[in-house]
């Protein structure tokens, strides 16, 4: 494979070496106030209004997490335990908010041990349903108005609906563009790989929209036109939960895989989708929570999370699926079972990859995916 | 080929018979010291419910007639129900007089009701339900469905038989499912897997308590092919508005279950049903009034056994009041005349999170080797207000709430206050000495809460013993491990020694 690389990607993998980058940092000189946040389910575009910007919590470089082990246990996810362990090292010092969702057990009991060992000024826990219908959309919009108002009255910042649809207006733009750069994978010979795409991706989620619109602009300019002459041996398409090391997308594409979908957590299928308004913004943003989000923490959704899969499959030309879960996560761990079997079914080969939040055991990995890739006779 | 593997299988058979009469000698030798334990009074009571409980399995098999065997083939794990009256006698070691006939009670009360259960398996499929356990089975019941709880099973055969699970738990292991996730949805799906859980109708589901029971419901769906109705208990419940999310959760379920099954809606039924469900609640109440004082007239299985399996699965059964009545005039002729139900009960303790169904010998063995008495556990603990009966719409309400206040649930929601709160409520409620925490390492949402508790109960001077286990797994943490555990606990931490030297429950 042809190591060419777009200028601009350097600029993203900059502003994924610190879990504060440097545009969070300018931003909060110039009196705008960062939001941490996880997971999916909360609306970045609400984190937007007026003087807010959101940063989605992640820990690049985790070396260990023998601090939050002491309280979370090691048997918890690390994504929680590395976030938790950031946290306790006071690398998150800029944030002066925590808007979180209890979307899972690991997740619920971070943000309880982040109360009791940080004791932040301003943490809010959005009630977000489990499953979707006209009762449980419309506690989901009383619960985005509690959190508005709440932000609203701690941080004086204005979150009326002039504010709130210009808020939207900047996160769909960024949604748009994107996409633009989404849809160039769909190619037979996509010009970046999904490392490279994983890396503007994730930057973008840690970093103010408006000051890194700019760079993803004119990254896709420099790639658009852009015919790759990369060689790889099977198009594949990442599924699963946290996944905020593009390191990891790197090794599988190192075997000859060009990972040209990325369903998960943090991917774009179906992350990034810009919301509809329909009169309240807030109702707006409470239906587009639960189309942007595919996690099996929705009991009802299996269905859908499936046909999701088998609709990016065709779309994108994939030739398999890697699902990758981070140990002990209950609700990928579970779920994923009848998923690898349904998608067998239906005769597409599978790699379910068991792996911890920061990227570790590269030889395993990369013998795995090897050997999946040959098994798919590529 | 065939000869060679009759000749394999003649020679195993043989190979085994060692064993087996070395087996059979021990089980002679206990029940024969067991029994020689007991005075002549407690012999009796032990004896009169012995026959009982047999007398109830004859019932049931012989009125099934040659259609049990048919029975036995679908649903394999009922050979392991065979040893109740096992467990009870495992339970009544070093226990007498009254505490040793509610323990009787409460295990011949749990057959009957089982018997019942299985009823409904052998002859009313037209009318089964199958629900998991955080649905309470009231309002299906109510309409006139039979109910089958998923779990039930996989939750009580290890109470009789440690190693029962082990094949269901490793079925699901190989099937996908991730090794670290609760054992007890697992070895359920291992149960649905292997086809040894009966279809019903329709299925009753929820998002609780955890998240792995909660999707393990995706699989039970694509293997059943039923339609499933699933209650969204909401994370903050200490609310109207929660109340009103779930009452209408509740009145949906009601029409999901007249569309799909035979069931109708009789809210006189109902109301007969919680009001009876009000009774056990202000019967247990009595009961922890008179056990939260020194020393306790009765305790341990008495308590949660009859609670877990009583109030979860048959609330406002006529065999379920009738046993908390007796309960309650146990503990008070107990209390009246002063005899405790621990005969030496200098500790007394709480057990967080769910008891040990593998190893449940462990209390009584604390009971006579440290004097160490079970209180109150997690699992039974609550603080629910009787069901408003007077419309239709107070009962959906008030089952709402206690749906979402319920143990386990409101432990597992919400924010950590929910759960750390309780212990200490307890703690004084029922002056109690140490706090156990049984540490089921496949709950991540507990195991995530023991840093912050080691850290409370030091500032407030509470011993807390964090005892591995695995909910259903004994390989995970042997039962020597355990006591173990506690040993230390007891030794190095409490600085008590032991009452007396005894032999550790195999």
């Amino acid at each position: 494979m042809s190591t060419e690389e777009p200028r601009v990607i350097k600029v993203f993998e900059d502003l994924l070496e610190t879990p504060q980058n440097r545009l969070v940092e300018q931003a909060s000189q110039d009196g705008r106030i960062p939001i941490g946040y996880s997971c999916s389910f909360v609306p970045e575009a609400l984190l937007m209004a007026d003087r807010l910007f959101p940063v989605r919590l992640h820990a690049p470089g985790v070396a260990g997490t023998e601090l939050a082990d002491n309280y979370l246990s090691s048997l918890v996810c690390s994504y929680t335990r590395s976030i938790l362990e950031f946290a306790m090292d006071d690398r998150y010092d800029l944030i002066r908010g925590w808007v979180t969702v209890p979307s899972c057990a690991h997740m619920q009991r971070f943000i309880d041990n982040l109360e009791y060992l940080k004791r932040p000024d301003f943490i809010h826990v959005i009630d977000a349903p489990r499953k979707v219908n006209e009762s449980t959309l419309k506690w989901h919009e009383e619960e985005l108005h509690m959190l508005a108002d709440k932000l609203s009255s701690h941080f004086s910042v204005d979150m009326g609906k002039a504010s709130l649809m210009k808020a939207i207006d900047e996160w769909n733009r960024f949604c748009v563009i994107m996409n633009r750069i989404g849809d160039l994978r769909k190619t037979p010979n996509p010009p970046i790989t999904g490392s490279e795409f994983h890396r503007v991706v994730m930057a973008s989620l840690a970093s103010p929209k408006d000051l890194i619109l700019p760079h993803i602009e004119a990254f896709y300019r420099e790639i658009e036109n852009r015919e790759s002459t990369r060689k790889y041996r099977a198009r594949l398409m990442v599924v699963g939960g946290h996944l905020h090391d593009p390191e990891f997308i790197r090794i599988i594409e190192s075997q000859g895989g060009l990972v040209v979908a990325d369903r998960f957590c943090t991917g774009s299928i179906p992350g990034l989708i810009p919301v509809h308004v329909n009169g309240d913004p807030i109702r707006a943003l409470a239906e587009h929570t639960f189309e942007k989000t595919l996690c099996p923490r929705m009991m009802e959704d299996f269905d859908r999370r499936l046909n999701n899969i088998l609709d990016t499959v065709k779309e994108y030309r994939v030739d398999g699926v890697v699902i990758e879960i981070i140990k002990f996560c209950d609700l990928w761990g579970v779920d994923s079972m009848p998923l690898v079997s349904a998608l067998r079914k239906v005769g597409i080969p599978v790699l379910k990859l068991e792996r911890e939040y920061r990227t570790t055991g590269e030889g395993q990995l990369r013998t795995r995916v090897q050997a999946f890739i040959e098994s798919m006779g590529r | 080929m065939i000869l060679g593997d009759i000749a394999h299988r003649a020679r195993s058979f043989f190979n085994k018979i060692p064993y087996a009469a070395g087996y059979a000698l021990r089980s002679t030798r206990e029940i024969v010291h067991d029994m020689t334990s007991l005075s002549n009074k407690d012999f009796l009571v032990y004896a009169k419910y012995w026959l009982l409980i047999w007398a109830c399995i004859a019932k049931l098999v012989v009125k099934r007639g040659p259609g049990f065997v048919r029975e036995l083939a679908r649903y394999p794990w009922m050979l392991h129900l065979l040893r109740v009256t096992r467990l009870m006698r495992r339970l009544c070691r070093g226990r007498k007089g009254l505490y040793l006939e509610s323990i009787c009670m409460t295990i011949y009360t749990v057959s009957t009701t089982l018997a019942e259960n299985l009823e409904d398996l052998f002859y009313h499929q037209d009318r089964l339900i199958i629900s998991e356990e955080m649905v309470p089975p009231d309002i299906a019941r109510a309409m006139g469905l039979k109910v089958w709880i998923l779990e039930s099973m996989a939750l009580l055969l290890p109470f009789l038989s440690g190693e029962s699970d082990l094949k269901y738990i490793d079925e699901a292991e190989n099937a996908g499912v991730n090794p670290d996730s609760c054992s007890l949805p697992k070895a359920t799906m291992g149960m649905v897997l292997k086809g040894h859980m009966p279809k019903g109708l329709a299925m009753l589901s929820s998002n609780m308590p955890c998240d792995a029971g909660m999707a393990s419901y995706s699989l039970m769906e694509k293997v059943y092919g039923i339609p499933v109705y699933r209650i969204d208990a909401p994370y903050n419940f200490y609310n109207e508005r929660a109340e009103k999310l779930i009452a209408e959760d509740l009145l949906d379920m009601i029409a999901f279950l007249e569309k799909h099954t035979p069931g109708r809606m009789d809210w006189k039924r109902l109301k007969d049903i919680c009001e009876g469900r009000n009774r056990m609640l202000e019967l247990e109440l009595e009961l922890w009034d008179m056990i939260r004082i020194r020393p306790a007239p009765l305790a341990a299985e008495a308590v949660f056994l009859s609670h877990m399996w009583h109030v979860n699965l048959f609330p406002g059964h006529p065999t379920s009041i009738k046993l908390f009545e007796r309960l309650v005039e146990m503990a008070r002729r107990n209390q009246e005349a002063g005899v405790p139900a621990t005969e030496n009960e200098r500790f007394r303790a709480v057990l967080w999170n769910p008891p040990f169904p593998h190893f449940i010998d462990i209390f009584n063995y604390t009971e006579r080797t440290y004097g160490v008495t079970v209180i109150n556990d997690s699992m039974t603990f609550h603080r629910h207000e009787p069901v408003d009966t007077s419309s239709p719409d107070t009962i959906v309400h008030g089952l709402g709430r206690t749906i979402m206040q319920g143990p386990m649930v409101r432990h597992t929601r919400g924010p950590a206050e929910n759960y750390l709160d309780d212990i200490f409520r307890t703690v004084k409620q029922f002056d109690l000495d140490m706090v156990w925490v049984a540490n089921h390492v496949g709950c991540k949402s507990a195991e995530a809460l023991n840093g912050m508790l080691r850290e409370m109960c030091r500032e407030r001077k509470i011993p807390v013993l964090i005892l591995d286990y695995d909910l259903l797994d004994p390989r995970i943490v042997s039962s020597d491990n355990m006591i173990n555990q506690v040993e230390f606990f007891m030794e190095n931490v409490m600085r008590a020694g032991r009452l007396n030297q005894q032999d550790r429950p195999a």
